[in-house]
Order: C-alpha cells, then sequence, then structure tokens
C-alpha cells in the first residue's frame, strides 16, 4: 500500500518543504547543456510531454531515446509512432534503459509505480531517475534505490507549448527540484538544470522549488480555479442563461469561448487588466460578485488544499484507481450529458468586447477562483511565486481548450489527476452556489448591463480599482511577467 | 475643348532595336487623365512615351486614338534635332561658314502658336539667344527651346520625357505652374524618375519594369502610391546592404567545403516516401531555385537543412561543417540560415515593433527575447531605412500590410549575413507591387558575394537574376 512521503516527515520539515521555491537567475544556466552532454538519455512514454520534451532536448544535442512498453511497439501504438515517425530510435526497456544515464519518466502519473518498479532494476548504478511531476514521490512514497539520483523538471504548459516556444526561440516557465533523499552524488542540481536548458525552459523563467512543494500546489491549482472554477462555471452561466430566455447557441458560445477571451486579458496585465476591459459599472458589477463568491466558496479551497496536504485527497483517488477507476469513469460519462456540452455553439458573431461586456459573472468568477486560489496555497506555506504559476499563469491554457472542444478537450487534455479532482470540485460547488445563482440576472449572464446610465460613485470607483490593484497576486504577477515582458509579446 | 477619344494600347509588342522591346502592353489613356510613366534606369519608360510620339516597330496589338499632334521634349527627340543640324551644316557645299539654324527660327518658322512661343520665351528668359545657333546652345539651353516648342505646336497630348531635368528651381516651379494651366486643354503624359517631382495634377502613374508596363497606380489611392514609392526608392536607392554586427559575427566556414551536403536523403510518413534518394550539394555564394508541383516535398527539403524536420537526424546530412546527430544543437545550424516563408509569417504574429522584428534575426528567434545591443539597433535601423520604413521603426508588426511583413522578414533574415539565404516562396500571398518589391530586394542580395540564395517558386515570371543553379522536385510515385 502506498505510503505518503510528506506525511512521514517532521512539521519543520514539511513546512521547510513547502516554502521552497526561488525564482533563478538567468546567469545560473550559463553552462548550457554540459551537464547531460554526452548523456544518453532514455524517455519513458512518448504522450504529450515526452514527444516533445525529447525534440527539444535532441534539437540542443544531447542524445534521445524512447524505451515504450512492449505492447505498444507490437502494436505500433501512436507513442511509437511519435518517437519512430520522428526519427529517434526506439526500443523496450530492456534494449535501452541498462544503457541509460537518465530516465525521464513521462508516462501518466497513474502508472508511475508500476513504470518505476518494472524499470529501476534495469537501471545501472548511479544513474538519474527523473520526473516532471512528483506525485508518484509525494503522495505515493515510492522509494528510489540510494544509488539513484532523482529530479524534477516540470514544465507549466502542454507539451505542445513546450514544443512551439521552443522553436520560436523561447521557452516556457518550468519548475525544477532535487529529491533530497536521492542525491547521492550531490549532481541533482547541475543535472536539473542543464535538462532546464535542454528544453528551452531558462529562457521563460525557472523556479528552483521542491517535489512537496510542486505536487501540493499544482494539485491545489489544477482541481480549484484551473479546471473546477471552468467546469462549474461553464454549467451554472449556461443554465442560467436558458432559465433567463437566452438563444441557446448564443449562450453556448459565450461560454466556449468566453474563458478564452477574458482571460487572455489575463495573460498582459493580470485580474487587475481583466477587469480593466469592463466598463464603470460593469467593473464594479463584477467585483461585488467576486467578492461574494469569494465568501462563499472560501471554505470550499480551504478543504481541497487540506485534503492535498494531508493526503486524503490521493489516498481517495488512489482508491478509485483500485477500483477501476469507477468513479472517475462516471463523472466523465455524466459531463458529456450536461446542457452546455450538448448543445454546440452558435453560428453567430460576438465580438472579442462583448464576451467581457456579457461575461461579467464570468469574469467575476475567474477573479473569485484566482484569487481564491492564490490566498489559499500562500496561506498553506507555499510561496507566492509557485501559487502564481499555479493559479493566474495557467488559467488561459486551460481556457483555450474549452475553446476547442468544450469541456471534453480540457478534461482529454490535463491528466486523470487534474479531471479527478476537477469533478470533486464541481460536485462540491454546484450546490454551494445554488442560493447565489438564484439572484442572478441575465445583466451580467448573456445580455450585459443597460447602457443607458454610465455614471458611477467616484469613491467607490476609486476603492474597487485600488483593491484590484493591491491583491498580493498582482504584485507577483507583475515580477513574473516582468521577466518575459518586453520579450513575449505573442498575440 | 474638343471631344476627344481615348488613346488605347491592346497586347502592344513594339521592338525598338534587337536589344529592346516592349512587351504586351496594355493601357488606356483618357482624355481628362494626366499620367507619370516611372521605373528604373533602362526599364523602357522612355520607350513607351516615344511609342505615344510613334516610335518604335509593331511587332503585334494594336494602337488606336494617337492624335495627329503629339508634342514630345525628351533626350532622344533633342540629340535626333541637334544631329540633324549637324549633317546640315555637313551637307553644306557652300564656302560660307554655316553657324545652322538660329533660335529664333526653330522656334517661330512655321509655328501654330507664335504669341505662346513669346510668352514661354519671356517666362524662360531665352530672349537674349534668340540669334544663337541652335546647335551652339548647352544642353539646358537647347532643352528649354524644345519645350517652348512642344508647347506651342497646339498640341493634342504632350509626351515629356523628364522635363525638368537639369532646370534650376525657379524655372522648375514656373513650368510646373505653366503645365499645371494646361490641365484642361489637353492631357499630358511625363516620364519621372522623382517622385517629389510628380506636379499635383498628375492622375495616374504607370510603372514600367524590363519592358512591360507592370503596374497601373491611381493618385488618390493613397497606400497604392505609398508601396509605389517604396518599390521606387528600394529599386533606384544606391545604399547597399548594412553591415554585419562585428560582436555577434557568425564562425567563419572553412570556405573549401560546401555549405550543404546531402546524400541520399528523404522523407517518409508510413512507409509513403514524400521524396527520397535525393543528393544536392550547395556551395558558398552558389544561387540556386528549387522548384516543383505542391506536395513534391520543396518545404520538407528546406527543413531538412535548417533543422525543422524531425528526420534530419535520420538522413545523411552535413551542414556548415556539421554532420546532424553528432551532438550539435539546432542552434549552432540556424545561425549560418536566413529563412523567410508564408509559415514562418504565419507564426510571427507579433505585436512586436518593426525594428524589434528586424534585430530578432539576430537571435534566430521569432519574437526578442533577449537584450540586444546599440550596435544591433542601429543595423536594424539602416535596414528599415533601405526598405523605406524609417518612419514605421515603433509600429507594430502585425499591422503591416502583407507585403511590407514579407519584405521585413527578408531583412529579418538577412541582417547577420548569413552564408545561406532561403527563401521558400517569398512571392506567395503577395499582389504585384508587393512582388515587385520583394523582387528588387531579393536582386539586391543576391548581387552581393557573401551570401548564397535558394529560392523556391514555381513562377516562372518572377525569375531572379543571378540565379543560375536548378533543381527540380517531382511528384513522388506513390510507393506501396
Ligand atoms: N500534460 C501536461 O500539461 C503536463 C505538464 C507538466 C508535466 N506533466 C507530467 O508529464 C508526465 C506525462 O504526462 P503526459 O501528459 O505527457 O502523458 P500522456 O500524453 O498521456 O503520455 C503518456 C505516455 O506514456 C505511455 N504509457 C501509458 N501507460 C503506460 C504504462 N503503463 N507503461 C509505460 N508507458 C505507458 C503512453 O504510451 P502507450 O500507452 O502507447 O504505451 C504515452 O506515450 C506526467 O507525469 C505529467 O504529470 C504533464
Amino acid at each position: 500500500m502506498p505510503n505518503n512521503y510528506f506525511n512521514t516527515l517532521p512539521l519543520r520539515e514539511q513546512l521547510e518543504q513547502l516554502a521552497k521555491c526561488r525564482f533563478m537567475d538567468i546567469s545560473e544556466f550559463s553552462d548550457g547543456v554540459s551537464a547531460l552532454k554526452g548523456k544518453k538519455m532514455v524517455i519513458i512514454g512518448c504522450g504529450a510531454q515526452g514527444l516533445n520534451q525529447g525534440l527539444n532536448l535532441r534539437d540542443s544535442g544531447l542524445d534521445v531515446s524512447y524505451a515504450l512498453r512492449q505492447a505498444a511497439i507490437t502494436e505500433k501504438r501512436q507513442s511509437w509512432k511519435n518517437a519512430s515517425e520522428n526519427g529517434f530510435t526506439v526500443g523496450t526497456y530492456e534494449e535501452l534503459v541498462p544503457t541509460a544515464d537518465i530516465v525521464l519518466n513521462l508516462t501518466p502519473d497513474k502508472q508511475h509505480t508500476s513504470v518505476v518498479n518494472a524499470v529501476m532494476p534495469l537501471m545501472k548504478e548511479g544513474a538519474c531517475l527523473s520526473y516532471s511531476h512528483g506525485f508518484n514521490i509525494v503522495e505515493e512514497g515510492m522509494k528510489i534505490r540510494e544509488d539513484l539520483t532523482v529530479i524534477m523538471v516540470a514544465p507549466k504548459c502542454p507539451g505542445s507549448e513546450v514544443r512551439a516556444e521552443y522553436v520560436r526561440g523561447f521557452g516556457v516557465p518550468t519548475l525544477i527540484a532535487v529529491h533530497e533523499d536521492n542525491d547521492p552524488k550531490g549532481e541533482g542540481l547541475a543535472l536539473a538544470k542543464a535538462y532546464a536548458v535542454g528544453t528551452g525552459g531558462h529562457k521563460a523563467g525557472v523556479l528552483m522549488s521542491s517535489f512537496i512543494a510542486e505536487v501540493k500546489s499544482d494539485l491545489m491549482g489544477e482541481q480549484t480555479i484551473l479546471c473546477g472554477m471552468l467546469q462549474t462555471g461553464s454549467l451554472l452561466c449556461f443554465d442560467k442563461m436558458i432559465e433567463e430566455g437566452i438563444d441557446a447557441g448564443y449562450a453556448s458560445k459565450l461560454i466556449q469561448f468566453g474563458w478564452e477571451t477574458v482571460t487572455e486579458a489575463l495573460k498582459y496585465g493580470g485580474v487587475t487588466n481583466m477587469l480593466d476591459r469592463l466598463s464603470n459599472p460593469a467593473k464594479i458589477k463584477a467585483f461585488d460578485l467576486s467578492e461574494e463568491l469569494k465568501v462563499i466558496m472560501r471554505p470550499l479551497y480551504n478543504k481541497h488544499q487540506d485534503d492535498i496536504i494531508d493526503g486524503t485527497f490521493s489516498r481517495t483517488m488512489m482508491e478509485d484507481w483500485a477500483n477501476d477507476d469507477k468513479n472517475l469513469l462516471g463523472w466523465r460519462a455524466e459531463t458529456a450529458e450536461t446542457a452546455f456540452e450538448k448543445t454546440p455553439a452558435g453560428d453567430v458573431e460576438i465580438s472579442e468586447q462583448e464576451y467581457f461586456d456579457h461575461g461579467i459573472l464570468m469574469v467575476a468568477m475567474v477573479k473569485a477562483g484566482v484569487e481564491l486560489a492564490f490566498e489559499t496555497m500562500t496561506a498553506a506555506g507555499i510561496v507566492a511565486d509557485s501559487a502564481y504559476y499555479e493559479s493566474l499563469h495557467e488559467t488561459p491554457l486551460i481556457a483555450n481548450t474549452i475553446a476547442r472542444k468544450k469541456l471534453y478537450e480540457m478534461n482529454a487534455t490535463i491528466s486523470d489527476t487534474a479531471e479527478y479532482g476537477c469533478y470533486l470540485y464541481n460536485h462540491a460547488c454546484l450546490p454551494l452556489l445554488a442560493d447565489f445563482m438564484k439572484g442572478i440576472k441575465s445583466d451580467v449572464i448573456g445580455r450585459g448591463l443597460p447602457v443607458d446610465d454610465n455614471g458611477v460613485d467616484n469613491a467607490r470607483l476609486i476603492e474597487v480599482n485600488t483593491a484590484l490593484r493591491s491583491h498580493p497576486v498582482e504584485a507577483i504577477g507583475a515580477v513574473l511577467r516582468g521577466h518575459m515582458a518586453d520579450m513575449k509579446k505573442i498575440v | 475643348m474638343t471631344t476627344r477619344r481615348p488613346i488605347r494600347l491592346e497586347a502592344l509588342t513594339i521592338q525598338f532595336d534587337e536589344r529592346f522591346q516592349l512587351n504586351n502592353i496594355n493601357w488606356q489613356i483618357e482624355p481628362d487623365q494626366h499620367w507619370v510613366i516611372t521605373g528604373t534606369n533602362g526599364a523602357g519608360k522612355s520607350a513607351l512615351a516615344a511609342v505615344l510620339a510613334g516610335a518604335g516597330e509593331l511587332v503585334s496589338g494594336s494602337l488606336s486614338g494617337l492624335p495627329a499632334r503629339v508634342g514630345v521634349v525628351s533626350f532622344e527627340a533633342q540629340a535626333e534635332l541637334i544631329e540633324a543640324e549637324r549633317k546640315k551644316d555637313d551637307a553644306d557645299i557652300l564656302d560660307v561658314i554655316s553657324e545652322g539654324t538660329p533660335v529664333h527660327e526653330m522656334l517661330f518658322k512655321d509655328c501654330a502658336d507664335p504669341a505662346t512661343a513669346r510668352d514661354l520665351v519671356a517666362r524662360f528668359k531665352l530672349e537674349y539667344l534668340l540669334d544663337r545657333a541652335f546647335r551652339k546652345l548647352s544642353t539646358g539651353e537647347s532643352r528649354k527651346v524644345m519645350l517652348i516648342r512642344a508647347l506651342a505646336s497646339k498640341p493634342d497630348l504632350l509626351v515629356l520625357d523628364e522635363p525638368f531635368d537639369g532646370l534650376d528651381a525657379d524655372t522648375l516651379a514656373m513650368l510646373q505652374q505653366y503645365l499645371a494651366t494646361l490641365i484642361e486643354t489637353v492631357p499630358m503624359v511625363l516620364v519621372l524618375n522623382r517622385f517629389d517631382e510628380f506636379p499635383d495634377f498628375i492622375t495616374d502613374i504607370a510603372y514600367v519594369n524590363q519592358g512591360e508596363l507592370q503596374l497601373q497606380v491611381k493618385r488618390d489611392d493613397p497606400r497604392a502610391y505609398a508601396e509605389l514609392y517604396q518599390l521606387l526608392h528600394l529599386k533606384t536607392t544606391q545604399l547597399a546592404v548594412p553591415p554585419a554586427d562585428p560582436e555577434t559575427a557568425i564562425p567563419a566556414l572553412d570556405p573549401q567545403q560546401p555549405l550543404v551536403r546531402l546524400k541520399d536523403v528523404g522523407i517518409k510518413y508510413d512507409d509513403k516516401a514524400l521524396f527520397s534518394d535525393l543528393d544536392w550539394t550547395i556551395n558558398p555564394n552558389q544561387h540556386w531555385q528549387l522548384s516543383g508541383p505542391n506536395g513534391s516535398g520543396k518545404t520538407g527539403l528546406l527543413s531538412l537543412i535548417t533543422g525543422d524536420h524531425p528526420q534530419c537526424y535520420v538522413n545523411d546530412i552535413f551542414v556548415f561543417g556539421f554532420q546532424r546527430g553528432s551532438g550539435e544543437s539546432i542552434w549552432q545550424i540556424k545561425q549560418f540560415i536566413g529563412y523567410v516563408s508564408s509559415a514562418l509569417q504565419w507564426e510571427y504574429r507579433v505585436g512586436t515593433s518593426l525594428r524589434n522584428v528586424i534585430i530578432s534575426g539576430f537571435y534566430d528567434s521569432i519574437g526578442l527575447y533577449s537584450k540586444y545591443s546599440d550596435r544591433q539597433r542601429q543595423i536594424a535601423d539602416q535596414w528599415l531605412a533601405l526598405l523605406g520604413m524609417s518612419h514605421r521603426a515603433d509600429q507594430p508588426f502585425n499591422k503591416l500590410s502583407y507585403g511590407d511583413q514579407r519584405l521585413l522578414l527578408i531583412a529579418r533574415a538577412m541582417v547577420k549575413h548569413p552564408p545561406l539565404l532561403i527563401l521558400d516562396e517569398p512571392c506567395l500571398g503577395l499582389d504585384d507591387m508587393n512582388r515587385q518589391l520583394v523582387l528588387a530586394l531579393i536582386e539586391k542580395i543576391c548581387a552581393g558575394s557573401e551570401t548564397a540564395v535558394v529560392y523556391v517558386n514555381h513562377h516562372p515570371e518572377d525569375r531572379i537574376e543571378g540565379i543560375d543553379n536548378y533543381l527540380a522536385l517531382n511528384t513522388p510515385a506513390p510507393t506501396q
């Protein structure tokens, strides 16, 4: 039975690990990829991260090949095609793992225990095992052979972005960590840094963190604001618009593309900029709604964070794994049957500004979710930089997936872990907001405020603007975006 | 004013001598229009003007509506007249030394409109030379006499080839004003090289290049007018390509080695070959045209060279001193290559400034992510000047016209003076004007001595001077 690693640590060390996070200076990467030069890198799994990280590493002059499970090779599955069509050497664990200086485990988190158990005995003495997410180590307490170095290099973006940004000559923000229990030669940090350079991450900003901080913040972000809030918000806003007599096709489109449009504004100037896109009366309205939402939802955010910290979340999810994913699959089917999911976006023109003007409630939900997630994480001891990446930074990326194919696409793109947590959040949040939704009318979702009077009270407007700008997520956001500003103005 | 017919040139091909011909000219001059013909030296603009005065030998097509009386001023007409005067002199068998025809006779004998001639003599201040022999005049003086003759001939059409050439500022202003008083009376066709000399009354502009009338632009279409200005600027400016940045100079290559050597290369998807068994060597400063139908793998082949195609690692590829797959990084390869394609332009959807787009060429990045030096900024500004875009340096790239974006990306590709410049269908999606602009810039680059150009195109009319190696890809036979 899995043994939660975090729970085995004394409180002092738990706090220290959670608070581990430092934005690294570009000068710390002046050695480039040299720590990995001439070493054999073998990637297990060739999916979203596996393929795209591998392409980048090879283009950075490193020696990359893929070890796939036998079935994937025999059946010529997509993962086999990904690797071989791109001209990589592909082999079985037995063929490739014994030659590896570093093994990159890029299989789904759920499979990590079985994959690591299969691979570890084949690894040569003193090699390195790397992850892009720490769940296996932190939540399942996987014990790695003492002679092996264990590191993490986690791009804070989907695999396709990891590649696209590299090709542009840039990279995506990346978190690196060394598992201190497994750093026998003290070379973990050098390897992780070289790996981050190989994927281009150093150009966009690297956080030096810990396995624990990465897992506890990553889980929190994905199940609350990133996926949970967007799913719950989609369902509630759609049903309300239908109830208010708005055309179903319009409602469906406003939501499907609305998340992407309003959160795009986050990328450039945070929550403040997103609200600045609204008229003065609409801004005050969105602010008031979000304050109300924050009061109602705060206990839920706290519960998610608590369950993540003490391991309740991972334990219940792993029970479902053991039960053939009964809950996950049931919830997935349930989502497919919702009215929002089943109503195609109408063939109507909606201008960019109209998504804001008619989506005041959606803006309020994003603001409430981002701020709550950020506040909850930092209250749990997670450093602001990390909390920023796991909340505000990733929201537009997830919103893009909804624009592509609604909730189905979002849940297909995110990991099973994120998906499971998203459903948990959704189930709790829907009833929680029932009363609140009773008071909602189409002026804040679907039709927009009446335009006859744009006047607002000066004092109130100043109050709202000050509150927006002084939230701590805005301060750290300005710093971190500054590292990419000027440079990355991709529209 | 009598009712006049338009002058119509239809599919007109006219031969001048063995060396020059105007091809397939389609042009209509309405009675109320005033045209400028413009183009570079040797483009055929004077020839086109001369056609209106009856010059040249008709090869095919038709020319109709030419009025009987055409007033012509040009270097050719001037030279002819002077030559004729000299012949008269030689033919003189008398012992008396002939002075030749005096100016007053040139102007007033058989003059249709002596009042105008007198008026113009005063305006040009030519009274002092009325008694001199025409062939003794300086070029500028005889040109003025020509102008007066043409203007005082009651013409139905005025054809003035570089009428302002060699005139001082006052006379130029006087002549421009005078011509402006004629606009209701007579249609005018002026040949002019300099945009700033275009009189205000001009309604239409014809751009001639390589013996063809390639563009016709309305004066009141500001966008097309600005583009034509830019084109002429590029075509005529003496500016050389700006220098490279000594700080970030590209490492020197062994001049004995080819830039690129592909052996038996191919690209395969699902066991289907896009192309296979291809050999190609590109030597320093060798220009190539690569052609082939859609789907023949042109872009794929190029991306093996640039390292953008993942199968570059399973082919025998030697580029810039590196055997691919021996531990080099793609940035070590890309530093030697300038690359332009529609796909790049599509990728380059950035709101960054024009200047930054050019600077990004030093870093081979799409978007600018590095701190750049003052020197790099200066070089970028020189490129902007070359393109005639200095005043727009800080504007966002994505607000530029499609053609201007392409020009800018070519400058971005060239800014580091790469040994290899790859232009993948650089004219794709461009209108005539922008195509001319892009080709003009590429010709400038081909004329330099340090960059090998690989030019991909299947439009034969977009041939570029200076390219003399060809590689053609065929649609591969479907393999089983
Ligand atoms: N997605 C993201 O945005 C993201 C971001 C950062 C980090 N990560 C992390 O990156 C890792 C990989 O995620 P991903 O999204 O790239 O996963 P993915 O796209 O689902 O790819 C997983 C790969 O692993 C193989 N695989 C599945 N089950 C396996 C098993 N039992 N044994 C061996 N191979 C197996 C699959 O190939 P076959 O089924 O054909 O064998 C597939 O190629 C995870 O740790 C994840 O948390 C993901």
